[in-house]
């Protein structure tokens, strides 16, 4: 169960979270998913970049099954997952994830949204979630919009709840899918900040994500995908400072 | 974008904002618009004269009959005529107006009718307040509980025996849920606990779990046996089912069909995008079938068809025919509008809650259906609309409904030919009850909006 890598992670961890092995995935005959492999420790942050349509937010929804892979393997703290119900009550116990355009429920408040699934699925009292909510939403910093409805917050703010709605099934694992994409400039360091408050506690954390600032403050490892594969894999002083590819070194460009 | 912490330069100039300017007042008052919208040059002034014209020539015309020549005490219609020959003969309305809205109903116990319909309006009373918890809890139990009250105090009978000790059992679970409501409504008022809480330090003796459900089927249960020796001692008389009918007939198939359409529609419209194909295909039939055969078939067909199907001595009432053959037929309808505000729910909804790990009935109840259903309110209302009007269909077959029985005011002897007078009477009626509820449809459109 040690990573195989040689390019190891900072942080000393020895238990892999999540491993890929060898994933495919087609479209009709798209080949988006290219013989993927990768290892995650646990506790460790892994920032995911590449141009559009590398296929880094398939590899990322590939991982709770929100799409689906036709070969290969994912397995999470070494259970190779598969289409049954042991491996969906795997994935809701482990991993949370926070999406690009927030999914927020719109028709519940945002201290509902964060106690929905307490109460529903984890059958806690309605009081006990109420509190554990308000306690992850003051954590990010608004516990003062509880009653308030989606659609009366700002989109920093919304992708705030949507992080905290997913902290509040206590996941080992977070997956953050371009969560500042959508969002205004001056609403990006909000969410960040956020995220990167979120690394220190020690959580695994995949992201993937354009903002290489953050990914040069907070990674372990740097992913660069191009056309469905992995081409580039290390810390980040080294892929994003010193990349080896040219098409790391032109992406780059664009970006930075 | 490449460094997060952006400070101002200080060499920037500070930006100033434009003061607003006030807006624009308008000088006129309402001879002012009334002449610039409508007196703006001659043409227009001719047009809106001739306008005036018209409308005061139609409103006269209708006003005579109606109300300056209509005759309001008369014992038939020659009387009528005689009085006066082009106005309304409103005296036989008057007259027939009870069987209007009771149909054949005896004159001696339609008191039951109502206090039947306002235990219904009553039980829904509560839904208005925000005070209330569980109001779903509320709305739920009048469909479930109501009916057994409505249709006791309906048909009457000695209690438990002529409707089966089954039906007594759930009439008086019925009554004491209601008492129940809305002794906790009073007492939340003075911020007293409800009625289920004084048994909770009895019921906390002998169990630990759930125990304010527990306490609160207790007060339940004993509030409804209590109920129950109250309701040994009266007997109502029994009326026939073959004896309801007018205003009160309509209503009752209009709002069973009203409460039973969401349900079947839900089902219906879930149904058809099911993934497993026995499911998909049947509900896909149903609501094809159904859709595709105008309503007066569908009831033909049930009153004519169903009894085939049935076993030989299952017998059902016209009644009940009719019932589910409008229920059948609302839910498709409902379906389709359902299923409208479903595709308009973004898959990103299914995902966050995918992701929460919420199953398929949760995902549905919680998540995509109150927000489809909201963002459906006028469709679905319209339906409604649309359902109630359609109900007065059944007088085809025979059910004596508001339509039927006024027409039957012109087979009266004494009322021989009158026509008019009762369909204009009926038409006011349904444009009341239709506008109100349009009117009730966007209050609730405003006051659940789903993206607020």
């Amino acid at each position: 169960m040690m990573t195989s890598s040689g390019h190891l992670a900072t942080k000393n961890t020895t238990n892999t979270a999540i491993k890929i092995d060898k994933l495919n995935k087609w479209y009709g005959d798209h080949h988006v998913l290219k013989d993927v492999s990768l290892d995650i420790s646990e506790g460790e942050i892994m920032v995911v970049c590449g141009p559009s349509g590398s296929g880094k937010s398939t590899l990322i929804r590939s991982l709770n099954h929100l799409e689906d892979y036709q070969e290969g393997v994912v397995s999470v703290f070494g259970q190779p997952l598969s289409r049954d119900r042991q491996s969906h009550k795997i994935i809701h116990q482990t991993m949370g994830m926070v999406f690009q355009n927030f999914n927020l429920f719109p028709h519940l408040t945002v201290l509902q949204n964060c106690t929905l699934g307490l109460t529903w699925l984890r059958k806690m009292s309605e009081r006990d979630a109420d509190k554990m909510a308000m306690r992850l939403l003051d954590r990010v910093g608004i516990a003062q919009l509880a009653t308030r409805y989606p659609g009366q917050l700002s989109g920093g703010q919304q992708q705030r709840v949507a992080i905290s709605r997913s902290l509040a099934m206590e996941p080992k694992i977070m997956l953050f899918d371009e969560p500042t994409s959508a969002l205004d400039p001056e609403m990006v360091k909000e969410v960040l900040d956020v995220m990167i408050d979120l690394a220190k506690t020690g959580m695994t954390m995949v992201c993937v994500t354009h903002e290489m600032q953050f990914a040069k403050q907070v990674a372990d490892r740097v992913v660069f995908m191009a056309d469905g594969e992995i081409i580039e894999v290390g810390p980040p002083e080294q892929v994003l400072v010193n990349p080896q590819w040219d098409r790391t070194k032109e992406f780059l460009q664009h970006v930075l | 974008m490449d460094d997060l912490n952006v400070k101002n330069p200080p060499t920037l100039k500070q930006f100033v904002p434009t003061p607003p300017r006030p807006p624009r007042q308008s000088k006129s008052g309402i001879f002012g618009t009334i002449r610039q919208r409508c007196f703006n040059s001659i043409g227009n002034s001719v047009l809106t004269l001739c306008v005036i014209a018209v409308l005061f020539y139609l409103v006269k015309h209708v006003l005579d009959w109606a109300v300056f020549n209509a005759v309001f005490i008369a014992d038939n219609r020659r009387q009528c005529m005689d009085i006066s020959p082009d106005g309304a003969c409103w005296a036989g309305v008057i007259s027939w107006f009870n069987g209007l809205i009771y149909g054949r109903f005896p004159v001696d116990e339609q008191w039951r009718v109502n206090v039947g319909v306002l235990l219904g309006l009553v039980w829904l009373l509560p839904l208005m307040s925000k005070r209330i918890p569980l109001r779903n809890v509320i709305l739920l139990s009048w469909i479930g509980l109501y009916p057994f009250v409505g249709a006791y105090l309906f048909l009457g009978g000695r209690f438990g025996a002529e409707l089966g000790w089954v039906h007594g059992v759930m009439t008086c679970l019925a009554l004491a849920f209601l008492t129940i409501i809305y002794a906790n409504w009073i007492l939340s008022v003075w911020d007293k606990k409800g009625l289920n809480e004084l048994f909770v330090p009895l019921v906390s003796r002998f169990v630990e779990r759930r125990i304010h459900l527990l306490s609160f089927v207790a007060a339940w249960l004993l509030i409804a046996l209590v109920m129950a020796f109250a309701l040994n001692q009266v007997s109502l008389e029994p009326v026939a089912i073959e004896r309801w009918g007018g205003l009160f007939l309509t209503f009752i198939i209009a709002s069973f069909a009203i409460t039973m359409a969401i349900p079947i529609g839900v089902v219906l419209a879930l149904g058809r995008r099911s993934k497993l194909p026995v499911i998909h295909w049947l509900s896909m039939t149903v609501i094809e079938l159904v859709r595709s055969v105008p309503l007066i078939t569908v009831l033909f067909m049930a009153v004519t068809l169903l009894p085939i199907f049935l076993p030989a001595d299952v017998e059902f009432n016209k009644l009940a025919q009719v019932l589910v053959a409008v229920c059948i037929f609302a839910g498709a309808y409902m379906a389709e509008n359902i299923r409208g505000g479903l595709q308009a729910i973004p898959k990103g909804q299914y995902e966050a809650a995918a992701t929460l790990g919420l199953g398929y009935l949760h995902t549905m109840a919680l998540i995509i259906l109150p927000q489809a259903l909201r963002m459906m309110i006028p469709n679905i209302m319209t339906s409604f609309i649309s359902l109630l009007k359609d109900t007065t269909l059944v007088s085809i077959i025979g059910l004596f409904d508001i339509m039927l029985m006024a027409r039957n005011i012109a087979n009266d002897k004494d009322w021989v030919g009158m026509h008019t007078e009762p369909l204009v009477m009926i038409s006011v009626l349904f444009f009341l009850f239709c506008y109100s509820m349009s009117q009730y449809s966007l209050t609730l459109e405003k006051r659940l909006k789903v993206d607020r």
